[in-house]
Formats: C-alpha cells, structure tokens, sequence
C-alpha cells in the first residue's frame, strides 16, 4: 500500500499535447476514479502512472520514491484492463501465477497466493479453466485475482467495467468496493461513468482534455461543482445549466435573470457587475412544479418518464431549452400541459463567463 | 418448384467438370503411381494399361539401385528439412515479432526492404549466394542449404507472421509486462503459444518446400553421399548408362511423396486455420 503524486506531468505524442500538466497527489489506502468523457486523457494519464506509456514531462512519485523512469515491473503496481487481457492459452491458475513466476516467486508462496486470490474472489473452482471458457463476470474477477496476488502497492482499473451487461456491472462495482475495503489497497480507476465514479470513490478527479478539472468527494462535487463542466458531467439526469444575465447588482446581492424566465436574487462573495452572461446550474431534484406566478419559469411539458420510484419531466421553455425535474413518486403528469417551474430550498449554482463557479454567500 | 430440375442438371454439369479437372490433375501421378508396378518395357510400349499385378520389384530393387542406398538419401533429406522447419520457424517468428510489436528506428523502411525481397527471384542471387558459400568453404557441405534458413530469409513467412502478430491485442503484451515480462518473455511465454497455427503453417510450407527443393541441393551437393531424394530420383537416368531403370525410379518417386503427405494430411487442419487468419486478420 502506498500513495502516490503527479507532478506537473505532461504527455505528448510528437507535437500533440494530450496531457497539460496534472498534479494530483493518492493518499495510501485511498480510492481515486479518474472520469471524463472519452478522449478526455484518463486513460493516458493511468497508462503513464503504470508505466505503459512515458511521461513526457513532469514527475510521478510511488510511496514517496521518485519513479518517473522506472519500468513498469519495478514500480509495484497492478493493472486490469478493459478487455480483462488474459491469456488465452494458460489456465486461470496460470493466469493468475504467471506474474509470480516471471518475478521468480518460490513455489509454495505462489500456490498459497494464488489460493488465497481464488477465495476472495471464489473463482477456486474455476481455476483448471481456459479463459474462454470462462464468461465475462468470471474473467473479470480472474483479471482482478491477477492483480491480487501480486499484492501490489496500488491497483490500477481501465475501465474493468465497460465491457459487462448493466446488471453484473452492478455486483462487480459492488464487489470491487468490498475488495478495496477488505484489502484497504491504494485503488485508481478509470470510468467515463459518473455513477461508477460516484458509488466507487473516495476521491473522484474529472478530466476534460487533459486537463483536471477538479478534485473533490463524490458529494463534494456533486455540492460545489467547481464550473459547469464538472455541474454537467456529474450527476445523472444532468444539472440544468440556465443562460442568464446580471440584471442589478447592490454590494454582495446580485439579480440574476434567467432567458426566457424571471429573476432569481442571490448573494455572491465576489460580486459581478451588472450586464454579465451567467449560467444558472439547478439539479433537477431542485426543481419542483408550483403554482402560477411563484415560479422561475415556464414551459409546456413535453415528456415524463415514470421510473416508478421517482418521475423525470421535461419541459420545453419558451426559448427552446428543455428542463428536467426530477419529482419523487408517480405525479401524474400529461404532455402539453404548462407547467410553473420553482427552485425548492436555495440549491442555485452560478457560473461566470469563464464557466467558473460563483461563490455564493 | 420448377427450377429444381434447372439446378440439379446445373450442379450435375458443375459435377462432371469438376471431376475432369481433377482427373486431368491427377492423372500424371497416377501414371507414375501404375507405371512403379510395371517392369520397364510395359511402361512406354502400353503407357495407358493398368499393371497387371501388384509388383513391388521396382520398390525392392529401386532402394539400392544406386551407388548409395535410399536410407542416406532420406537421412539427408530429413536433416536438411528439419533443420530448416526449426531454423524458418525461429529466425521467421523472431523477426515478425519485432517488426509487429517492437519500436525501432527504420521499422518501416527495414519491413519494405524485407518485403520486396519476395520480389527477388531465387535465380537473380543465385550466382553471388555460390560465390559467398564457395569461399565459405561451405559447398557440398549441408550448411549453404541450413544456415541461411536461421537468418530469416523467408519474407513470405515473416509477412504472414506479422500480420498474425498484429491481431494478437496489444493489451495482453501490455499485461505480460506488468507481470513483469520483457520483450524476449513475452515472444516466448505469449506470443509463439498463441501463434501455433501461423507457426504450423511456416513449418509445414517449410517442409514441404525444403523437402522437394531440387536447384539448391543440384548446385551445392557434388558427392552421392550427400544427395537429397530429389538429386537421387535424377540419378537413377545418369547413371543408369544406356539402360534407364524408369520403373524403379517412378517407385522411388512415388515413395518420395509419402513423407509430405503424412505431414500434410497429419496438419491440414492447422495449415487451412493458419493460412486463413493469417489473411484475415488485420
């Protein structure tokens, strides 16, 4: 188990510059999920911290020990890949003891690790297996047992989850927050998910052209999005993001107005002047239908999807732009009908022209 | 309904064709085949006539008929053949495993040269190649027909390799080195397992070809000891004098034939699997 630290680490391919500088620092024992959309440089950046790709520039620290070219074997770590990468032609206990052997591991610790991998993963009785005759779950816990047994200082995820049905993605998340507890490792995952990265971290890193975003806990970001990148990408349905405008302004209280909809009065740490475009980010579970005339907005329902426990409606505003509410139970709702749109408690966030958070008051 | 009478006399046609075709191939070994049960005289004067009898003369005296018997022949012919199925698979795999996975200066300049080799014909080194062994010292030696084998001289193999190479996913390489594997590790413990059917496919082309090589062995082997089968078949109308011993020759001939039909009928399976992926694979 141990931590680890970027430092100003960039990666370019020839002249192309993939990723622009990223300092983060892993605690030991800590639970990091890299997520971004694809192309975003999650993968690159975990693929440099493995040692499957140079580092440019920059410094990667494991355990405190600088190991910036170091190859990949010598830095301790683990990996599990998309595609689970096992090899076809050995069996699982192959699969499994082949790391072992290759770094010349006695006989009697590797049938021990391997052993002890197989039962917390209860794979034993799969062990004589080929990988092909295995079925996606199953390679999927032989890949992270490949993992286990060389007792790596951190374990590094590409996205282990991406190639699995919706339903066994769910116990495998379910089983790699047990693994991570029970074994108490230093964990990076890589996710385009955002639930994944929500259920799984303690820590979550979004990515956006390779460059971080923000760092932060699930709920941390989920609270205080950082810009509006970030308000969109995590949470599901997404943040409704407003365009807006600073319509008065009087020492910290600022009015903000939204197009196509009324105005909402805020109080800001750093108060904008008057005439600024804003965006205006409320949650959908922010949102709730009121009466006439006590509402930020309003608009024509033109969908509500009944997931039974909680309901999703889409409202179209006047200007074109579509709402979503998110309303707990089964209200009944019809298309075409108008609907008066209010902000239930003060959950408003707003966005400067940079796409930076406002602080608010 | 009314164009199954159309089809089926279509697909008896497609029959009858096919069935001469094959005949028109065949037929010269079966000749050979009937001709190697016929004392010389039968075989020209009545060349289409079955041979009366089963007899294995021919078979009997063929063997040491020559100054050398035929178990030299074949000793030979197996040494050279084998060395070079080894020494092919080898130096092939080797090379294709660095032009497909290796990061090198030149790779792509280095894979071109090496693949418009396969547009030099044997013929155009020919000359220079028995120059280089004659000062060797190499010639009637087995070495000029073995060494070169174990330099990857076999373009043909290494592309087909390569291309087999490449559609082995990149992430099991990946994973092999993080279980700690070099280069040389994952060539051996990764890549040649999972390539046995391109492997089969260079082994068994390799044999073949070798085996029933007739030029190289023509130009670099002199003595009779050191003949291949296909030398020796060539004997038996040199050094017969005034007599041609045909029927013991076409007996030898068709003997010549059993060892690469057992290695063909024995590995066809993988032979077809690896030519196919071979070609598929991107």
């Amino acid at each position: 188990m141990a931590g680890l630290e970027l430092r100003k680490v960039y990666k370019r391919f020839a002249a192309i510059e993939v990723i622009h500088g990223v300092d983060l620092e892993v605690e030991p024992g800590e639970f990091v999920v890299f997520v971004g959309p694809s192309g975003c440089g999650k993968s690159t950046l975990l693929r440099m911290i493995a040692g499957l790709e140079p580092i440019s520039d920059g410094q990667l620290l494991i355990g405190g020990q600088d190991v910036t070219d170091v190859p990949a074997v010598k830095r301790g770590l683990a990996m599990v890949f998309q595609s689970y990468a096992l090899y076809p032609h050995m069996s699982v206990r192959k699969n499994l003891s082949f790391g072992l052997e290759t770094i010349g591991a006695p006989k009697a610790e590797i049938v021990q690790k391997v052993a002890e991998a197989a039962e917390i993963l209860q794979i034993t009785p799969l062990l004589d297996r080929k990988p092909g005759q295995l079925s996606g779950g199953q390679r999927q816990r032989v890949a992270i047992g490949r993992a286990i047994v060389r007792e790596p200082r951190i374990f590094l995820f590409d996205e282990p989850l991406s190639n699995l049905d919706a339903e066994l993605r769910m116990q495998m998340r379910v089983e790699i927050n047990k693994l991570h507890r029970r074994l108490g490792a230093t964990m990076i995952f890589v996710t385009h998910d955002q639930v994944e990265a929500m259920t799984l971290a303690d820590r979550i890193v979004v990515l956006r052209a390779g460059v971080v975003e923000q760092v932060g806990t699930p709920l941390d970001l989920y609270n205080h999005p950082a810009n509006t990148f970030v308000a969109g990408f995590i949470g599901s349905p997404r943040m409704n993001l407003l365009a807006a405008s600073v319509t008065a302004q009087s020492g910290e209280d600022v009015q903000v107005t939204i197009e196509g909809g009324k105005s909402v009065s805020l109080r800001l740490a750093d108060p904008v002047p008057v005439g600024t475009r804003v965006t205006l980010g409320v949650r959908p579970e922010a949102l709730v239908p009121v009466e006439e005339g006590h509402g930020l907005m309003r608009g024509e329902v033109q969908i509500t999807e009944q997931m039974g426990g909680e309901s999703f409606v889409y409202v179209g505003l006047p200007n074109g732009r579509t709402v979503t509410l998110e309303i707990a139970g089964q209200p009944r709702i019809t298309p075409g009908e108008l609907m008066e749109v209010g902000v239930e408690g003060g959950r408003i966030h707003l966005f400067g022209p940079d796409e930076q958070v406002l602080r608010q008051v | 309904m009314s164009q199954k009478p159309i089809s089926r006399r279509q697909a008896a046609l497609r029959h009858a064709v096919l069935i001469l075709a094959s005949i028109v191939m065949i037929y010269p070994l079966l000749w050979m085949v009937m001709s190697s049960f016929k004392p010389d005289n039968l075989i020209f004067s009545d060349p289409m006539a079955l041979p009366e009898a089963l007899n294995w003369d021919n078979y009997v005296n063929g063997w040491n008929a020559l100054a050398v018997s035929f178990t030299t022949f074949y000793r030979n012919s197996f040494i050279i053949a084998i060395l070079a199925v080894i020494g092919n698979v080898l130096a092939c795999s080797l090379t294709a495993f660095a032009f497909a996975r290796l990061e090198f200066r030149g790779r792509k300049i280095w894979f071109a040269l090496m693949m418009g080799t396969l547009m030099l014909p044997y013929h155009v080194t020919l000359v220079p190649q028995y120059v280089l062994f004659q000062n060797l010292g190499w010639v009637n030696t087995f070495l000029p027909l073995i060494v070169p084998k174990f330099m990857a001289v076999d373009a043909f193999f290494i592309f087909l390799m390569v291309q087999f190479f490449r559609g082995i996913p990149r992430e099991i390489d990946e994973a092999a080195v993080m279980d700690g594997c070099g280069p040389w590790r994952i060539y051996w413990r990764i890549m040649l397992p999972l390539s046995t059917p391109v492997l089969a496919t260079a082994a068994i082309f390799s044999f073949i070809w070798t085996y029933d090589d007739f030029l190289g062995p023509l130009i670099y082997l002199n003595r009779m000891q050191d003949y291949t089968v296909p030398l020796a078949l060539r004997a038996f109308i040199d050094s017969s004098g005034g007599e041609s011993l045909f029927g013991q020759m076409f007996a030898m001939s068709t003997l010549s034939l059993v060892p690469v039909f057992i290695v063909f009928l024995a590995f066809q399976k993988l032979l077809i699997r690896g030519v196919a992926m071979g070609a598929l694979k991107r």
